[in-house]
């Protein structure tokens, strides 16, 4: 079978549902989309640990201390199960880092905005994390197997931090007038960012990594469901939205809400966020501290995996 | 924990202060590496070891709490900082991993000393916890025991620095057995079966063949500690300090 | 990866007698190291009974749908391969039993 012929039974075989393994043969094309794919969201949950670092040292109780440490820690592992993921298509977890600090690859957009009190701890691990999971239960049936398996296990994972995320907000919420200020605080900052996540809407005959089921679900399908879900549980709280437009339109069977700001979410993924550099050379600062520890323990960089 | 005089109380409080600010505070150190440590999947083994502390800190308060009738939050966050009781080797801050690693590995032995002795406490609850924690322990004693070798024999670099580091801590380690105001009356109770001081003896008799063994050079000499080993704290500590009270501060009343 | 480094398969036991299956993979330079992180990945939720931690390398695969999937019929390997529910009927007719087979009977 010629390498054209070959190529077109591979996207039947995965159009159709069909599954992938490391090792089956792939068209060129397919393993790069997947790859790309596979590091944005494995450096995405690699920098989503910054924002909330900040505060492990800060939480104001025992418990919150435990469940928030746990919470980045599950992040750093879900980094870990991502680069793996990306590795076994063949590029190295070091040669990824590199690309990453380089500024040559991307992670999500709410990654790069400041973390400003305590009330923004508990939006991002229940709004952000929702949003993500909104996402990520639709990758659980990726063409690309491994993904597919780890995004369940993420999947399982993360639903813990929305309860953690969903409890903070509460407490604050049945707290003092200063606490719920500064809820509604974070929501207003927050709010835009959470918009623009999903992406904005793609093409279907065009979006390959649709076509080809590396992902199950449009942007815009997961945002209208992340907002069918979470309006309500916002608004259930005393929360305001900030934007006046956002309306469930019975008649069109969709949300309805103001144009996010899709120039804001190009601007801040390609590393113009207000946190983009700061958190970049943070992590280059402390890879570079421990490089001897990497040397003295798995032994200097050897050929390309 | 009726049948406790008022002084045995404050014996038996002050022990768990003293071992209680010892876990939370390292806790809180080493939870810094949570998200910057040097593997990815050494980052995760590390955040568990800082959670278990702060698990086994929270335990401990907690008991504390129902012996003064205080809550465990409040013992944790609510003091000023010349009033928390940790041995003067969790004064310093994180630093680099050949620091972090000495200072668990003096830590985790010396607190194995400690733990073993405590299961053997007449304080039936305080024995109980401590034969628990001596289970979640295990991981920690071969965890790093593992770093200790992985350093030493990983080149002169790591050779050095955790050479280095070791001989910055050891005199803070001793601390850890820093005699306790009302040692003698937990020595007469039975809360404690054996003075810090014979502690400090067995664990120093532990950790220096195995330095030996690893053909680290001897640490110099191993003086006893003062009493405000566990008393007097620095910048380093304050600085921790204004980080974990912050929020806590932000609004006194408040539930978090 | 760094020259000493290689990566570890992590098989686990959800419960006690269950099959060990796969969990995913770590990066260790060594077998001890990849067995505390195996730990950590796939047992510090306490999710698992029992974890193996196996190189990469040591492990072989087969996936030759010539070898795992033939073309022809092989049924007769497999219990669904025998429909006994027609000849059972007409055997109990025959025999004068009444009563329509059970699900024991027709699973045998």
């Amino acid at each position: 079978m010629d390498e054209e012929a070959r190529a077109g039974a591979f996207y039947a075989h995965v159009s159709a549902g069909g599954k992938v393994e490391p090792d089956d043969w792939m068209p060129d094309e397919y393993r790069a989309a997947v790859l790309k794919f596979v590091e944005m969201h494995a450096n995405s949950e690699l920098m989503g640990v910054l924002p909330e670092r900040e505060w492990i040292l800060r939480a104001p109780t025992l418990r919150r201390k435990l469940a928030l440490t746990s919470k980045v820690q599950d992040e750093v592992g879900h980094a870990q199960l991502l680069y793996r993921v990306a590795e076994d298509l063949g590029k190295s977890r070091e040669q990824m880092l590199q690309d990453l600090l380089a500024g040559k690859t991307k992670f999500h957009n709410v990654f790069h905005y400041p973390t400003r009190s305590w009330a923004d701890v508990g939006i991002i691990a229940w709004l952000v994390d929702a949003a993500a999971i909104v996402s990520q239960q639709a990758l659980r049936d990726s063409s690309y197997a491994p993904y597919a398996r780890t995004m369940k296990k993420i999947c399982w994972e993360e639903s813990v931090h929305i309860m953690h995320g969903r409890d903070v907000v509460l407490t604050m919420m049945n707290g003092t007038d200063n606490q719920r200020a500064l809820v509604q605080d974070a929501l207003d900052r927050w709010w835009g960012p959470l918009m623009q996540m999903h992406g904005p809407p793609t093409n279907p005959a065009t979006d390959r990594d649709l076509i080809w089921k590396i992902k199950a679900k449009g942007n815009e399908q997961l945002r209208q469901e992340f907002l069918s879900i979470y309006v309500p549980r916002i608004r259930e709280l005393g929360l305001v939205i900030p934007d006046p437009a956002l309306a469930y339109d019975e008649v069109a069977g969709r949300w309805a809400y103001s144009e996010p700001d899709w120039d804001e979410l190009r601007w801040v993924v390609t590393g113009h966020g207000p946190k983009s550099q700061e958190r970049l050379e943070f992590r280059r600062l402390h890879r570079a501290e421990t490089q001897w520890v990497r040397d003295a323990i798995i032994g200097p960089v050897g050929a390309a995996a | 924990m009726t049948g406790l005089d008022a002084a045995t109380r404050g014996a038996l409080g002050e022990l768990l202060l003293a071992m209680a600010d010892d876990e939370f505070v390292l806790g809180f150190w080493d939870s810094e590496w949570t998200g910057i440590a040097p593997i990815l999947e050494e980052d995760v083994a590390m955040s568990s070891v800082s959670q278990d502390e702060i698990g086994h800190a929270k335990a401990l308060y907690e008991m504390l709490a129902m012996l003064t009738g205080d809550d465990a939050d409040r013992i944790a966050f609510g003091r000023r900082p010349d009033a928390y009781r940790h041995a003067a080797l969790m004064n310093h801050p994180r630093t680099d991993w050949a620091f972090t690693i000495a200072r668990r590995y003096l830590y985790e032995t010396a607190d194995a000393v400690r733990l073993e002795s405590l299961a053997g406490s007449s304080h039936e609850p305080l024995a109980n916890l401590a034969i628990k924690m001596r289970r979640e322990e295990t991981y920690h004693l071969l965890h790093f025991d593992l770093w200790l070798r992985r350093l030493t024999e990983g080149g002169s670099e790591s050779r050095d620095r955790l050479i280095s580091a070791l001989q910055e801590l050891w005199t803070d380690a001793q601390a850890v057995f820093a005699p306790l105001v009302a040692e003698a009356n937990l020595l007469t109770t039975g809360i404690l079966a054996e003075s810090m001081e014979t502690l400090r003896q067995r664990w120093l008799a532990r950790i220096t063949p195995r330095f030996a063994e690893l053909g680290l050079p001897a640490m110099p000499g191993a003086p006893q500690p003062h009493a405000d080993g566990r008393s007097l704290h620095g910048a380093d500590f304050s600085w921790l300090h204004g980080e974990f009270t912050m929020v806590a501060d932000s609004e006194p009343r408040a539930s978090w | 990866m760094g020259v000493k480094d290689k990566v570890w398969e992590v098989f686990r036991q959800e419960a006690e007698g269950d099959p060990m299956i796969h969990g995913g993979s770590v990066r260790a330079p060594d077998e001890e190291l990849a067995t505390h992180y195996a730990r950590e990945f796939y047992g510090r939720r306490q999710e698992s009974e029992r974890l193996w931690i196996v190189a990469r390398d040591a492990i072989t695969e087969l996936s030759d749908p010539d070898l795992l999937k033939p073309p022809f019929d092989r049924s007769f390997k497999r219990p669904g391969g025998f429909l006994i529910k027609h000849k059972l009927e007409t055997a109990r007719q025959r025999a004068g039993v009444s009563d329509a087979p059970s699900q024991e009977d027709l699973s045998e």
